[in-house]
C-alpha cells in the first residue's frame, strides 16, 4: 500500500461530476423505498430483500458502481496517457495495482453500503427482519464491491471498452444468462453476492432464498478476487510503457 | 493532368503544385461520412477486437426470432410466440447497449483525435456532418431492428402450409414494422448521439447513454406507481414499446393513451437532434 498513490487516486475520482451522478444514483433506492412504503402493500421484508436490495442495489447499483470506479483508476490513466508518470516510478507495480483497487474498493463499497443502509431502513423500519437483512447484505455488498472492482480492473488492463465489456457482462450474462440457464450462476458475482448475503442474514427461507449456498458463495468471491487481482498484477507488470500511445 | 499554374503576384516561388483532380463536392463528402460512419458501427474496416461488441448485440437481438422459429419448427404448427410489435421490447436492452456502445465510436473519435477541424475546413458543413453522423446510426439501429423482424416474417411464412397465403394475409403488418423500426431507431440513434457528442471520453458517454435509458426507466416506474399514470411517460424504453403498440393498434396494458407515447417520442426525437445540431454548431474545432 502508498499513500501517496491512495491519496493521488482518491483525487481523481471524488469530487468530479461522475461522483455527483453516483450519488443521485445511489439515491434511487431510497425513493423507491419511500414510494413502497407509502403504498403500504406487501410483506416489507420479502419486499425489501428480493426487489429492493436483491434486485436494485446488488443486481444494478453494486455492479455500476464497481463498473464506474473499477474502470477509473487504471483506464482513465491509461487512456490519458498519465499512467506512464505514475509506472515509471521506482514502485512496485503491484503496489500501484493494490493501492489504486483499494480506493476503487472503498468508494464502491461506501457508495452501495450507504444507499443500502438507508433504502433498507426505510423500507425495514420496525419489521423483525430488520437488523438481520440489512447487515447480510452490507457484508455481502463489502465483500461483491472488491470482487466487482478486480474484475473490472482487469478488464480495463485487458481491453480499451472496458466499461462496455463490462455493462455486457452485467446486462447479458448477470442479468440474461443466468436467468435462462440455472448452472451458469456459479460464474455470477451478483448471485454469489445475494448468497452471501442469504447466508449471513439466515432469515426464513420464504423471505428471501438466494440460488447459491453461504460456502459456495464464498467460494466464488475469494476465487474471483484472487483469480482476476492476480491476473491484473501480471498484466500490470507487463506493460510496457510507450506502447499505450 | 495540371498546367502550370499563373504566379501572379508571388514573391517566392515555392514550387507547391496545387490539386488539379476533380473536386467531388459536398454531396459526396456527406455520402463518405455516412458511409464510413455506417460501416464503423459494425467495426467494419477496423480491426476485430472492434467488431466483437456490435457482432455480439448483432447476433443477440437475433436470438428471440431465432428461438420461436426453432419452436414453431420442433411443434410443426404455427406459434404466436414472438409477436412482431412486441420485438423491440424483447431486445430493448441490447438496443441501448448497442447505442451506447457504438455511438461514442462514431461521434467521440473526431473529437479525441482533434480531426473535426479537418472536417470543417472542407466541403462538408458542421450541419452536414452531425446529421451524416446521425443518419449512419440510424441506419445501423435499422439494421438491428429490421433483420430481426425480416428473418421472423419470412421463417413464420415458412412454417405454415401456405407461405402465399400467409404473406397475403400479413402484409399489411409490413409498413407498421418498418414504421416502428424506424421510430426506435430514430429515438435510440438520437438520444445517444446528442449524449456522445458533448464528450470525447468514450466511457463517460457510454455510462452516461446506458444511465439514461436504464434511469428513466427505473425512474417512471417508481413515478408510475407514486404519482400517477403518467409517470410512465419518463421511461424511454415504455415510450418505445408504447408507440410500436399504437402504430400496430395492438392491445397494450399501459394506462396512457398509446398515441401521446407516440407523440412524445417524436418530441423526445425532435429535441435530440436540436441537440445534436447545437452542439455541432457550437464544438470548437
Amino acid at each position: 500500500m502508498n499513500g501517496d498513490i491512495v491519496r493521488l487516486t482518491l483525487r481523481q475520482l471524488v469530487g468530479k461530476r461522475r461522483t455527483v451522478f453516483m450519488v443521485l444514483v445511489a439515491l434511487l433506492p431510497s425513493v423507491l423505498a419511500t414510494a413502497f412504503r407509502a403504498s403500504g402493500e406487501g410483506d416489507p421484508a420479502e419486499w425489501a430483500s428480493t426487489q429492493l436490495l436483491g434486485g436494485m442495489v446488488v443486481a444494478m447499483l453494486l455492479p455500476l458502481a464497481g463498473l464506474v470506479f473499477g474502470t477509473a483508476i487504471l483506464g482513465t490513466e491509461i487512456d490519458d496517457g498519465t499512467a506512464v508518470y505514475l509506472l515509471a516510478r521506482p514502485i512496485p507495480r503491484r503496489e500501484i495495482l493494490l493501492s489504486k483497487l483499494c480506493v476503487a474498493w472503498l468508494l464502491t463499497a461506501v457508495f452501495v453500503a450507504a444507499s443500502l443502509l438507508v433504502a433498507g431502513t426505510i423500507a425495514l423500519e420496525g419489521t423483525d427482519e430488520w437488523g438481520a437483512l440489512i447487515a447480510g447484505f452490507v457484508v455481502a455488498t463489502v465483500a461483491g464491491s472488491l470482487a466487482y472492482c478486480t474484475v473490472f480492473t482487469l478488464l480495463s488492463l485487458l481491453t480499451g471498452r472496458a466499461f462496455i465489456a463490462g455493462l455486457l457482462y452485467v446486462f447479458i450474462w448477470e442479468g440474461l444468462v443466468t436467468a435462462l440457464f440455472d448452472g451458469t450462476r456459479l460464474l455470477s458475482l451478483r448471485h454469489a453476492t445475494l448468497g452471501l448475503a442469504g447466508y449471513v442474514a439466515s432469515v426464513s427461507r420464504d423471505t428471501f432464498d438466494p440460488e447459491l449456498g453461504g460456502a459456495t458463495s464464498v467460494a466464488v468471491l475469494i476465487l474471483a478476487v484472487a483469480a482476476a487481482g492476480w491476473l491484473a498484477v501480471v498484466k500490470l507488470q507487463r506493460f510496457e510503457i510507450g506502447e499505450s500511445g | 493532368m495540371t498546367t502550370e499554374p499563373e504566379r501572379a503576384g508571388s514573391i517566392y516561388d515555392l514550387g507547391y503544385r496545387s490539386y488539379g483532380g476533380t473536386r467531388l463536392g459536398r454531396r459526396h463528402a456527406v455520402r463518405t461520412v455516412y458511409v464510413e460512419s455506417l460501416r464503423s458501427a459494425f467495426g467494419l474496416g477496423r480491426r476485430a477486437s472492434s467488431k466483437v461488441i456490435p457482432v455480439i448485440l448483432l447476433v443477440i437481438v437475433l436470438l428471440p426470432a431465432a428461438v420461436h422459429l426453432g419452436i414453431a419448427a420442433a411443434s410443426r404448427q404455427q406459434m404466436d410466440i414472438v409477436k412482431p410489435e412486441d420485438y423491440s421490447s424483447f431486445v430493448e436492452v441490447i438496443l441501448a447497449l448497442f447505442v451506447a456502445a457504438q455511438a461514442p465510436e462514431l461521434a467521440g473519435r473526431d473529437q479525441r483525435n482533434r480531426t473535426l477541424s479537418l472536417y470543417f475546413s472542407r466541403a462538408i458543413e458542421r450541419r452536414d456532418y452531425a446529421l451524416a453522423k446521425l443518419g449512419a446510426l440510424v441506419s445501423a439501429m435499422l439494421v438491428l431492428t429490421l433483420v430481426p423482424q425480416a428473418v421472423l416474417f419470412v421463417g413464420n411464412a415458412f412454417t405454415t402450409n401456405d407461405a402465399l397465403e400467409y404473406l397475403r394475409e400479413d402484409a399489411a403488418n409490413v409498413p407498421r414494422v418498418l414504421a416502428s423500426s424506424v421510430l426506435v431507431s430514430g429515438l435510440c440513434a438520437s438520444v445517444a448521439l446528442a449524449i456522445a457528442s458533448r464528450t470525447p471520453r468514450r466511457a463517460y458517454a457510454t455510462g452516461g447513454i446506458i444511465a439514461i435509458f436504464v434511469g428513466s426507466a427505473a425512474i417512471g416506474g417508481i413515478l408510475d406507481a407514486t404519482v400517477g399514470r403518467y409517470g410512465i411517460m419518463v421511461s424511454l424504453f415504455d415510450l418505445m414499446t408504447g408507440a410500436t403498440y399504437w402504430i400496430f393498434s395492438a392491445e397494450h396494458e399501459y394506462e396512457v393513451a398509446t398515441e401521446l407515447m407516440f407523440a412524445a417520442v417524436v418530441g423526445v426525437t425532435a429535441i435530440s437532434v436540436g441537440l445534436i445540431l447545437r452542439r455541432y454548431e457550437r464544438i470548437p474545432a
